[in-house]
């Protein structure tokens, strides 16, 4: 994260989940960078990663790992985004970037910061 | 070690069952044969939002990217 603001990129988050209330004012100024709540889900939408989670994951969840997604987005939205990531250049564009189903695929971060490098 | 690697460590010592690790791998593969939730591509203008943050306040991408490079991720949640 350091090494991404010592290029001059910003860090962004964006999550469906409703904001969080349980943080103090102290502590939501501590975190270092904008987590930004999709309460309607119309930006996750809008980078195609929206999908309505399937009804038997949707029992995984609430019956084996306690999860109520209603609990933390809302009423009647068991909707979630592709986990995602992306690299965008002053001008808009997308220069790096990867998103995919299963969860546990992520961005490496030094794909992210050779992206960055690559834009300046 | 790279994060691919930190998660296949993870992974592997976790243990999970086969019952659901079989309904999760089915709902990753309904996913990417949809192809409805693909993302953007390489190249492709990222569109342009606002949404509050956790102090409330209102951010607007095409603001940051005003002033530099932007790493925007999308992410489920904090549970």
């Amino acid at each position: 994260m350091n090494t991404i603001r010592a290029l001059g990129a910003d860090l962004v988050a964006v999550s469906p989940e409703l904001p969080d209330n349980t943080l103090t004012m102290a502590e939501k100024h501590a975190i270092p960078i904008d987590i930004l709540s999709d309460t309607t889900s119309e930006v996750l939408k809008k980078y195609r990663l929206w999908f309505k989670v399937p009804s038997e994951v949707k029992a995984l969840y609430l019956d084996k790992f306690g999860i109520d997604l209603e609990k933390h987005n809302g009423a009647g939205r068991w909707e979630l985004p592709v986990p995602a990531t992306y690299v965008i250049d002053r001008n808009g564009i997308v220069l790096a970037g990867q998103a995919d189903p299963d969860y546990s695929i992520r961005m490496e971060p030094a794909d992210i910061v050779a992206a960055i490098r690559r834009s300046i | 070690m790279s994060l691919k690697e930190k998660i296949e460590r993870f992974k592997a010592s976790r243990n999970r069952p086969a019952d659901i690790e079989s309904i999760l791998s089915k709902a990753v593969e309904g996913l990417r044969s949809a192809g409805t939730a693909a993302g953007l591509s390489m190249g492709e203008r990222a569109p342009d939002f606002s949404l509050p943050n956790q102090r409330g306040e209102t951010v607007r991408l095409s603001e940051r990217l005003a002033r530099g490079p932007v790493v925007l991720s999308f992410y489920r949640g904090v549970w």
